[in-house]
Protein backbone atom coordinates (compact mmCIF):
# COMPACT_ATOMS: atom_id res chain seq x y z
CA UNK A 1 0.00 0.00 0.00
CA UNK A 2 1.32 3.41 -0.91
CA UNK A 3 1.86 5.86 1.84
CA UNK A 4 1.25 9.45 0.87
CA UNK A 5 2.48 12.17 3.07
CA UNK A 6 1.58 15.83 2.65
CA UNK A 7 4.63 17.96 2.10
CA UNK A 8 4.13 21.68 2.57
CA UNK A 9 5.67 23.94 -0.10
CA UNK A 10 7.77 25.59 2.58
CA UNK A 11 8.84 23.86 5.76
CA UNK A 12 11.07 24.44 8.73
CA UNK A 13 13.38 21.51 9.41
CA UNK A 14 15.96 20.83 12.06
CA UNK A 15 18.64 22.29 9.82
CA UNK A 16 16.81 25.25 8.34
CA UNK A 17 14.07 25.91 5.82
CA UNK A 18 13.19 23.90 2.74
CA UNK A 19 11.25 25.09 -0.27
CA UNK A 20 9.54 22.14 -1.90
CA UNK A 21 8.38 23.72 -5.14
CA UNK A 22 9.43 22.28 -8.47
CA UNK A 23 12.06 23.77 -10.77
CA UNK A 24 9.46 25.28 -13.05
CA UNK A 25 7.90 27.21 -10.15
CA UNK A 26 11.27 28.22 -8.82
CA UNK A 27 12.28 29.60 -12.20
CA UNK A 28 8.98 31.43 -12.42
CA UNK A 29 9.56 33.19 -9.09
CA UNK A 30 13.14 34.03 -10.08
CA UNK A 31 11.97 35.47 -13.40
CA UNK A 32 9.32 37.59 -11.68
CA UNK A 33 11.91 38.91 -9.25
CA UNK A 34 14.16 39.85 -12.14
CA UNK A 35 11.26 41.73 -13.73
CA UNK A 36 10.63 43.41 -10.39
CA UNK A 37 14.23 44.53 -10.29
CA UNK A 38 13.80 46.22 -13.68
CA UNK A 39 10.54 47.81 -12.55
CA UNK A 40 12.11 49.20 -9.37
CA UNK A 41 14.83 51.08 -11.21
CA UNK A 42 12.47 52.22 -13.97
CA UNK A 43 10.22 55.31 -14.11
CA UNK A 44 9.21 56.42 -10.61
CA UNK A 45 5.65 57.30 -11.59
CA UNK A 46 4.78 53.80 -12.84
CA UNK A 47 1.26 53.21 -11.47
CA UNK A 48 2.11 49.53 -10.89
CA UNK A 49 4.48 50.69 -8.14
CA UNK A 50 1.86 52.71 -6.24
CA UNK A 51 1.70 50.21 -3.38
CA UNK A 52 5.47 49.77 -3.26
CA UNK A 53 5.99 53.49 -2.56
CA UNK A 54 2.98 54.69 -0.59
CA UNK A 55 2.65 58.12 0.98
CA UNK A 56 4.04 58.45 4.50
CA UNK A 57 1.90 61.46 5.44
CA UNK A 58 -1.76 61.15 4.45
CA UNK A 59 -3.04 64.55 5.67
CA UNK A 60 -3.08 67.30 3.06
CA UNK A 61 -1.45 69.75 5.50
CA UNK A 62 1.58 67.46 5.63
CA UNK A 63 2.08 67.35 1.86
CA UNK A 64 5.46 69.06 2.14
CA UNK A 65 6.65 66.50 4.65
CA UNK A 66 5.54 63.73 2.36
CA UNK A 67 7.41 65.23 -0.57
CA UNK A 68 10.51 65.32 1.60
CA UNK A 69 9.97 61.73 2.75
CA UNK A 70 9.64 60.58 -0.87
CA UNK A 71 12.76 62.50 -1.83
CA UNK A 72 14.86 61.09 1.00
CA UNK A 73 13.47 57.60 1.51
CA UNK A 74 12.43 56.36 -1.90
CA UNK A 75 15.98 55.50 -2.89
CA UNK A 76 16.39 53.68 0.41
CA UNK A 77 13.24 51.69 -0.27
CA UNK A 78 14.48 50.76 -3.74
CA UNK A 79 17.89 49.75 -2.35
CA UNK A 80 16.26 47.67 0.37
CA UNK A 81 14.00 45.89 -2.13
CA UNK A 82 16.87 45.26 -4.56
CA UNK A 83 19.07 43.84 -1.78
CA UNK A 84 16.24 41.53 -0.71
CA UNK A 85 15.76 40.27 -4.26
CA UNK A 86 19.50 39.50 -4.48
CA UNK A 87 19.29 37.47 -1.26
CA UNK A 88 16.39 35.42 -2.63
CA UNK A 89 17.94 34.80 -6.06
CA UNK A 90 21.16 33.72 -4.40
CA UNK A 91 19.29 31.44 -2.00
CA UNK A 92 17.42 29.85 -4.91
CA UNK A 93 20.72 29.14 -6.66
CA UNK A 94 22.41 27.67 -3.57
CA UNK A 95 21.95 24.30 -1.94
CA UNK A 96 19.16 24.07 0.62
CA UNK A 97 18.41 24.56 3.45
CA UNK A 98 17.70 28.26 3.63
CA UNK A 99 18.42 30.43 6.65
CA UNK A 100 15.82 32.43 8.53
CA UNK A 101 17.27 35.64 7.08
CA UNK A 102 16.86 34.28 3.55
CA UNK A 103 13.29 33.29 4.37
CA UNK A 104 12.49 36.78 5.63
CA UNK A 105 13.81 38.20 2.37
CA UNK A 106 11.65 35.68 0.49
CA UNK A 107 8.52 36.74 2.40
CA UNK A 108 9.19 40.41 1.64
CA UNK A 109 9.98 39.73 -2.02
CA UNK A 110 6.88 37.56 -2.56
CA UNK A 111 4.79 40.24 -0.91
CA UNK A 112 6.34 42.86 -3.19
CA UNK A 113 5.37 40.81 -6.24
CA UNK A 114 1.82 40.50 -4.92
CA UNK A 115 1.61 44.25 -4.33
CA UNK A 116 2.53 44.97 -7.95
CA UNK A 117 0.37 42.23 -9.46
CA UNK A 118 -2.54 43.00 -7.13
CA UNK A 119 -2.35 46.68 -8.12
CA UNK A 120 -2.28 45.87 -11.83
CA UNK A 121 -5.19 43.45 -11.44
CA UNK A 122 -7.00 45.86 -9.12
CA UNK A 123 -7.96 43.03 -6.76
CA UNK A 124 -10.52 43.44 -4.00
CA UNK A 125 -10.80 41.52 -0.73
CA UNK A 126 -13.41 39.37 -2.43
CA UNK A 127 -11.27 38.46 -5.44
CA UNK A 128 -10.70 34.71 -5.42
CA UNK A 129 -8.24 33.54 -8.08
CA UNK A 130 -10.07 30.20 -8.19
CA UNK A 131 -13.28 31.95 -9.28
CA UNK A 132 -11.76 33.81 -12.22
CA UNK A 133 -13.29 32.79 -15.52
CA UNK A 134 -10.62 30.91 -17.54
CA UNK A 135 -11.67 33.05 -20.51
CA UNK A 136 -10.84 36.24 -18.58
CA UNK A 137 -8.12 38.15 -20.48
CA UNK A 138 -6.00 38.27 -17.32
CA UNK A 139 -6.84 34.75 -16.10
CA UNK A 140 -3.17 33.71 -16.16
CA UNK A 141 -2.14 36.72 -14.08
CA UNK A 142 -4.90 36.02 -11.55
CA UNK A 143 -3.67 32.45 -11.33
CA UNK A 144 -0.14 33.71 -10.79
CA UNK A 145 -1.38 36.02 -8.04
CA UNK A 146 -3.05 33.06 -6.36
CA UNK A 147 0.16 31.03 -6.59
CA UNK A 148 2.19 33.84 -4.98
CA UNK A 149 -0.39 34.19 -2.20
CA UNK A 150 -0.25 30.46 -1.54
CA UNK A 151 3.55 30.45 -1.42
CA UNK A 152 3.70 33.51 0.83
CA UNK A 153 1.11 32.06 3.20
CA UNK A 154 3.24 28.94 3.64
CA UNK A 155 6.41 31.00 3.95
CA UNK A 156 4.87 33.04 6.78
CA UNK A 157 3.53 29.88 8.38
CA UNK A 158 6.97 28.29 8.41
CA UNK A 159 8.49 31.42 9.96
CA UNK A 160 5.76 31.78 12.57
CA UNK A 161 5.91 28.24 13.89
CA UNK A 162 8.72 28.32 16.44
CA UNK B 1 14.89 67.61 10.61
CA UNK B 2 15.51 71.38 10.91
CA UNK B 3 12.57 73.57 11.80
CA UNK B 4 11.87 76.15 9.12
CA UNK B 5 12.36 79.77 10.13
CA UNK B 6 9.26 81.81 10.89
CA UNK B 7 7.58 82.89 7.67
CA UNK B 8 7.92 86.54 6.69
CA UNK B 9 4.26 86.79 5.78
CA UNK B 10 2.56 85.89 9.03
CA UNK B 11 -1.01 85.74 7.80
CA UNK B 12 -0.26 83.02 5.27
CA UNK B 13 -0.63 79.60 6.85
CA UNK B 14 2.35 77.32 6.40
CA UNK B 15 2.70 73.61 6.96
CA UNK B 16 4.78 74.13 10.04
CA UNK B 17 2.01 75.95 11.83
CA UNK B 18 0.05 72.73 11.91
CA UNK B 19 2.84 70.96 13.75
CA UNK B 20 3.07 71.22 17.49
CA UNK B 21 6.40 69.64 18.42
CA UNK B 22 4.99 68.39 21.73
CA UNK B 23 2.14 66.41 20.27
CA UNK B 24 3.22 62.82 19.62
CA UNK B 25 2.86 61.19 16.26
CA UNK B 26 0.95 58.01 15.59
CA UNK B 27 1.72 55.43 12.93
CA UNK B 28 -1.38 54.03 11.25
CA UNK B 29 -1.69 50.85 9.20
CA UNK B 30 -4.58 50.94 6.73
CA UNK B 31 -6.64 48.08 5.42
CA UNK B 32 -5.85 47.02 1.88
CA UNK B 33 -7.12 44.19 -0.30
CA UNK B 34 -3.71 42.72 -1.11
CA UNK B 35 -1.76 42.06 2.08
CA UNK B 36 -2.45 38.69 3.67
CA UNK B 37 -3.75 38.68 7.25
CA UNK B 38 -1.05 36.23 8.30
CA UNK B 39 1.67 38.37 6.73
CA UNK B 40 0.46 41.58 8.41
CA UNK B 41 0.39 39.86 11.80
CA UNK B 42 3.86 38.46 11.20
CA UNK B 43 5.30 41.86 10.21
CA UNK B 44 3.81 43.59 13.26
CA UNK B 45 5.37 40.95 15.51
CA UNK B 46 8.71 41.19 13.80
CA UNK B 47 9.00 44.99 13.64
CA UNK B 48 7.55 45.95 17.00
CA UNK B 49 8.13 42.82 19.09
CA UNK B 50 4.40 42.40 19.73
CA UNK B 51 3.10 39.08 21.00
CA UNK B 52 1.09 36.97 18.58
CA UNK B 53 -2.09 37.97 20.48
CA UNK B 54 -1.35 41.70 20.32
CA UNK B 55 -0.30 41.58 16.67
CA UNK B 56 -3.41 39.57 15.76
CA UNK B 57 -5.62 42.07 17.59
CA UNK B 58 -4.07 44.98 15.66
CA UNK B 59 -4.34 43.11 12.37
CA UNK B 60 -8.05 42.42 13.02
CA UNK B 61 -8.58 46.10 13.86
CA UNK B 62 -7.03 47.01 10.51
CA UNK B 63 -9.16 44.42 8.74
CA UNK B 64 -12.46 45.25 10.45
CA UNK B 65 -12.20 48.98 11.24
CA UNK B 66 -10.07 49.93 8.27
CA UNK B 67 -7.11 51.19 10.28
CA UNK B 68 -5.16 50.76 13.50
CA UNK B 69 -2.49 52.70 15.32
CA UNK B 70 0.52 50.40 15.58
CA UNK B 71 3.12 52.69 17.18
CA UNK B 72 3.69 56.24 18.33
CA UNK B 73 6.42 58.62 19.39
CA UNK B 74 8.46 61.52 18.08
CA UNK B 75 8.20 62.48 14.43
CA UNK B 76 11.61 60.91 13.74
CA UNK B 77 10.62 57.61 15.35
CA UNK B 78 7.27 57.55 13.57
CA UNK B 79 8.94 58.21 10.23
CA UNK B 80 11.37 55.37 10.80
CA UNK B 81 8.52 53.03 11.73
CA UNK B 82 6.61 54.08 8.61
CA UNK B 83 9.71 53.39 6.53
CA UNK B 84 10.16 49.92 8.02
CA UNK B 85 6.49 49.16 7.37
CA UNK B 86 6.87 50.36 3.78
CA UNK B 87 9.94 48.14 3.42
CA UNK B 88 7.65 45.25 4.31
CA UNK B 89 4.87 46.39 1.97
CA UNK B 90 2.32 47.50 4.54
CA UNK B 91 0.20 50.54 3.85
CA UNK B 92 1.34 52.81 6.66
CA UNK B 93 1.11 56.56 7.19
CA UNK B 94 1.60 58.94 10.11
CA UNK B 95 -0.14 61.91 11.67
CA UNK B 96 -0.05 63.83 14.91
CA UNK B 97 -2.19 62.40 17.65
CA UNK B 98 -5.53 64.22 18.00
Amino acid sequence: MARWQFRPPVERTKHGFRINIDDHERELVARLLEEMRTLLVGPADNPALARIFPAAYHLPEHAEHDAEYQRLMREELVASRLAGIEVVLEAFGAKPPLTEQQMLALAQALNGLRLVLGTVLDVSEETDPDDIDPEHPLAAEHQLYGFLSWLLEWTVRSLTKA
Amino acid sequence: MPVAPAPAVVDRPTTDETIDPDRPWVVIVWNDPINLMSYVTFVLQKLFGYSLDKATELMLDVHEKGRAVVSNGSREKAELDVFRLHEHGLWATMQQDD
